[in-house]
């Protein structure tokens, strides 16, 4: 079912102030490394600091006897426990055993009194290493004799779904029809290839842990976005049990992906219990580029298309490289998810996507923002543009030709129900254009897209106070997008209450029932549903209570306004505060709520393989981006002067931070397209792990930005149908400007991030980047990798 | 050797044995106990440590904390009054200025310096003044425009 725009009486959306926002203005929110403590430690890890080598020996004993030192651990004082990420591939020990597979690996950590000596310490400790060749490159990495990353592999536990060997973690295809046949009979056949190196998510608050036991209980202040995650590998690599650690986040100064998994609770917990004091990790800034293995995937598209003449989209094939690095963290479901990027919201009637993830001795990948989305974006909306002129069509008719509308099929045959796509789109090029006519090495260029909603367990208590005032009670995590801050909002909305008369207790393990997390976009989503399910039962018991104190029905009672009243007759009401007080001297006003998930939409994935969950797209979010860039010919520097993001969300529910969730993504988004990207050397050691040379985007170099929204409700959605829309943003950013560059300068670049360099270059010579050194040795047929 | 250093701190006179290596951010936090100043880079690429000193925007982590002998410091805690936000403050606070926070605090300090030398600053001048304090989460456009609007306020113009 599908609502147009403004169809439905919902209230209308006020002004709104963030609950913590207040804190946060003055200083006073404190953030893990705010936390005091008495007797505090201090922790520093020793990391690798080469790609690959063999440990031959390693040392402590001069470190040990340093001063203040109270603890070194390496893995032979941890449980000798394999684990990974979602179990997909347990590759990974707490501490390197034997092998080091990435210069950020850690190989000891010590517990000390002050900083300064445990920096003394972590740099007295011994370690002698044998190196090994490096794995660098992912097309080498699968060739026959290619040095392995995880000589062992064959002897790792793994997800059945997954069949992980040589250098490959995983493997898995979206594949429906005939897309070979289709694509040998189509009268158009377009093939190319795109490259993503690797990009970082830099939050500004730098990774942050501290422990502190209890008798045989920890609790860990963890700048991590997903507390309960944290505490369930914590539990497995320590072998304790879960109720036996909090994980509590104080303040998060974001995260962006990059402070989702299990980073370094484990260790601090152990050097925490070892010293026998509270004790705290901070991460410098480097180290922060280097240890925390959560960074954006670099990635080799090659991408084949069959076309009609008309511009109608007739198959589809592709194969994707994901390098995941050292460790398979979540990249083989990310490669379900860069596959349906791939098709897109488009009708294809034949689709053959795979998606290899293959080791390499990087900094390991994952779900950073939108995880794979705008590299798989950026490429085949440039391929759509490229499609587009073959056959002499305007890149935005031929986007309305084939983007999916209310019952067409995706690319496992899920049913699209009626969606923003070709009206985002639409309203995209409209709002892009009015900025009047282009001025001299300007362009404009569109991308589309779409992002799924993830639905998944969560749980919340409300509770009403003596008072009268509220309390939610949730697992969910805020990272600083104000979607546990607006939780009030939709509680608000079920009692008649306003949302500032509600309190929030978040982010503490020990408090609020389990939640995923800040990720996945699916903190409104799901906790959303958990909240609206738990104040609806205070509902029904504030209406039972007003019932007995009204003489009324309940079925003529309403919440309006503070108080309970018979509808109709406004002088026979009583106030919650009231209500709540004869509570609390009966059965008090206090639910729980968590609800089913919304199911994935129906689809087909018989013919797909590497099935872990993502074979659909649950109440899709679609988009389109139009970007006005100026391209200076001389340098190669590409000025992004306006960005329209015209968002399909469902429903919004909260304008401020939705609003927040464009303007940051687009900037985001910018800076990773043009002014990002890690470089490497040759030892494969990141070179620019620092904010000197890895460069955000600043105020001064941020464009406009014009949000716009579509709301097509989603029958499966979240609250009100509304769906995902943190990571959505960041998605179609790249791709616009890409396509703009092409437009202003005639030359394509096949290469992100963008540099000024990459697009002098292309301009100059024609070389689109694609082959750069780093990128592959050279195109493997489409279907012919190894593996699977 | 440690040395005595006196300064003031958010309208407080303070002052503290330190060694002359420490930096001014270090001493803030470690040894006053004013957190509201963070931490993101010790490199001055972020902002987040920027303070005031004698009204100069200094990012703290790179300024050695003897240099601040005598100084007036003003820190983001120092901005508000016991009641009142700061007009900045709530700007921030009303446009959606605010998201994880952790640039808030030298975000506002840059702020606040760039409307003491120019009160009535355009939008690149703003986006100028605010070009050593990074922020990931809003895209920069709600800051600018509360940064417009509460400027406007301290104009006595109507916000």
């Amino acid at each position: 079912m599908s609502e147009s725009q403004g169809e439905g009486a919902e209230p209308a959306v006020r002004p709104w102030i963030r609950p913590d926002g207040q804190a946060k203005a003055t200083g006073q929110a404190h953030y893990t490394a705010d936390l005091a403590f008495s007797g505090l430690a201090h922790a520093r890890l020793l990391l690798a600091g080469r790609v690959h080598a063999r440990i031959i020996r390693i040392d402590t004993a001069r470190a040990r006897a340093m001063p203040g030192v109270l603890a070194i651990l390496t893995q032979d004082d941890v449980p000798e426990r394999r684990y990974g990420s979602f179990d997909f591939v347990l590759d990974r020990t707490l501490f390197a055993r034997d092998v080091v597979r990435f210069e950020g690996e850690v190989v000891a950590a010590v517990a000390a009194l002050t900083p300064d000596q445990a920096a003394a310490a972590v740099a007295a400790i011994e370690v002698d290493y044998a190196d090994l060749p490096p794995v660098l490159d992912v097309e080498a990495a699968l060739q026959p004799g290619s040095p392995l990353v995880h000589d062992a592999i064959a002897t790792y536990a793994h997800d059945l779904n997954l069949d992980p060997a040589g250098n490959l973690a995983g493997r898995s295809t979206i594949v429906k029809g005939d897309a070979a046949g289709a694509i040998a009979a189509a009268p158009i056949v377009v093939s190319e290839r795109y490259v993503a190196d690797m990009a970082h998510p830099v939050p500004i608050e730098p990774h942050t842990v501290t422990a502190e036991w209890s008798g045989d209980r920890v609790t860990i202040q963890s700048s991590t976005q997903v507390p309960f995650y944290a505490r369930t590998k914590t539990a497995e690599v320590l072998e304790i049990p879960e109720h036996r650690i909090r994980v509590a986040v104080s303040h998060l100064g974001g995260g962006f992906g990059g402070k989702c998994d299990f980073h370094f609770e484990g260790h601090v917990a152990a050097l925490a219990r070892a010293a026998r004091r509270p004790v705290r990790l901070v991460l410098s800034r480097r180290e922060e580029f280097l240890a925390p293995d959560k960074v954006t995937h670099a990635m080799v598209v090659d991408i084949e298309t069959g076309l009609n003449e008309d511009g109608t989209i007739l198959a589809r094939r592709a194969r994707l490289i994901l390098d995941c690095g050292a460790y398979a963290s979540d990249t083989p479901i990310l490669g379900q998810v860069a596959s349906m990027m791939i098709a897109g919201p488009y009708r294809i009637p034949h689709v053959d996507i795979e998606a290899l993830s293959v080791y390499t001795n990087r900094t390991p990948s994952g779900s950073v923002r939108a995880p794979t989305g705008p590299q798989a974006c950026w490429a085949v909306e440039q391929h759509h543009d490229v499609l587009a002129a073959r056959v002499g069509l305007d890149p935005v008719e031929f986007r309305r030709r084939n983007l999916v509308r209310d019952g067409d099929e995706g690319p496992t045959r899920q049913r699209h129900e009626g969606n923003g796509a070709v009206e985002t789109l639409e309203r995209a090029v409209a709002a892009i254009l009015a900025g009047g006519p282009l001025g001299p090495h300007e362009a404009i260029g569109v991308a589309s897209g779409w992002w799924f909603s993830a639905p998944g367990p969560s749980g919340a208590f409300v509770r009403i106070e003596g008072d009268g005032s509220g309390r939610i009670v949730t697992g969910a995590q805020e990272n600083g997008t104000g979607a546990v801050m607006a939780l009030p909002i939709l509680a608000a909305e079920e009692l008649g209450m306003r949302p500032e008369d509600f309190a929030i207790t978040y982010q503490d393990t020990d408090a609020g029932p389990y939640d995923g997390g800040s990720s996945g976009s699916q903190t409104t989503f799901n906790n959303g549903r958990a909240v609206v399910e738990a104040a609806r039962e205070v509902r029904r018991q504030l209406l039972e209570l007003a019932a007995v104190a009204l003489e009324a029905s309940v079925a003529d009672l309403e919440l309006r306004d503070g108080h309970a009243g018979v509808v109709g007759s406004p002088d026979r009401r009583i106030s919650i505060a009231e209500l709540a007080a004869t509570a609390h001297g009966g059965a008090l006003l206090l639910a729980r709520g968590s609800g089913m998930p919304p199911e994935a939409p129906e689809h087909d994935a018989s013919m797909c393989v590497g099935r872990l969950g993502f074979e659909s797209f649950a109440a899709p979010t679609f988009f389109c981006h139009a970007a006005r860039i100026r391209v200076d010919p001389a340098t190669g520097i590409v000025r992004t002067l306006k960005v329209v993001a015209a968002t399909d969300v469902g429903r919004v529910l909260n304008e401020t931070g939705a609003l927040g969730q464009m303007t940051g993504g687009v900037v985001m988004a910018l800076g990773n397209a043009t002014t990002e990207g890690t470089v490497f050397g040759a030892d494969g050691r990141q070179r620019n792990a620092s904010l000197l040379d890895y460069k955000l985007l600043t105020s001064a170099d941020a464009p406009e930005i014009e949000a716009i929204f579509v709301e097509f409700p989603a029958s499966n959605g979240g609250p009100r149908g509304s769906k995902g829309v943190g990571e959505p943003p960041i998605v179609a950013t790249a791709g616009a400007v890409a396509n703009a560059i092409a437009a202003a300068t005639g030359a394509r670049v096949r290469r992100l991030p963008m540099t000024p360099e990459r697009v002098w270059r292309a301009v100059r010579t024609g070389d689109d980047g694609a082959a750069e050194a780093n990128a592959p040795f050279g195109p493997v047929p489409i279907g012919a990798a190894a593996g699977g | 050797m440690p040395e005595l250093l006196q300064l003031t701190v958010d309208g407080v006179a303070l002052s503290a044995a330190i060694e002359p290596d420490r930096t001014l951010l270090r001493v803030l936090r470690d040894d006053l106990g004013r957190t509201g100043t963070k931490e993101g880079c010790d490199d001055s690429e972020c902002g987040a440590c920027m303070v005031l000193i004698d009204g100069r925007p200094v990012n703290s982590c790179s300024y050695l904390a003897l240099q601040a002998a005598g100084c007036e410091v003003t820190t983001v805690e120092g901005l508000a009054g016991v009641e009142a936000l700061h007009p900045l403050q709530r700007a921030f606070l009303e446009g959606g200025g605010i998201q994880c926070g952790f640039c808030t605090p030298g975000m506002l300090i840059s702020a606040v310096a760039l409307l003491a030398r120019d009160p009535d600053p355009s939008e690149d001048a703003i986006r100028d003044g605010l070009a050593g304090n990074l922020c990931r989460c809003t895209g920069y456009q709600p800051i600018v425009r509360a940064v417009q609007r509460a400027a406007a306020e301290m104009r006595g113009e109507t916000a």
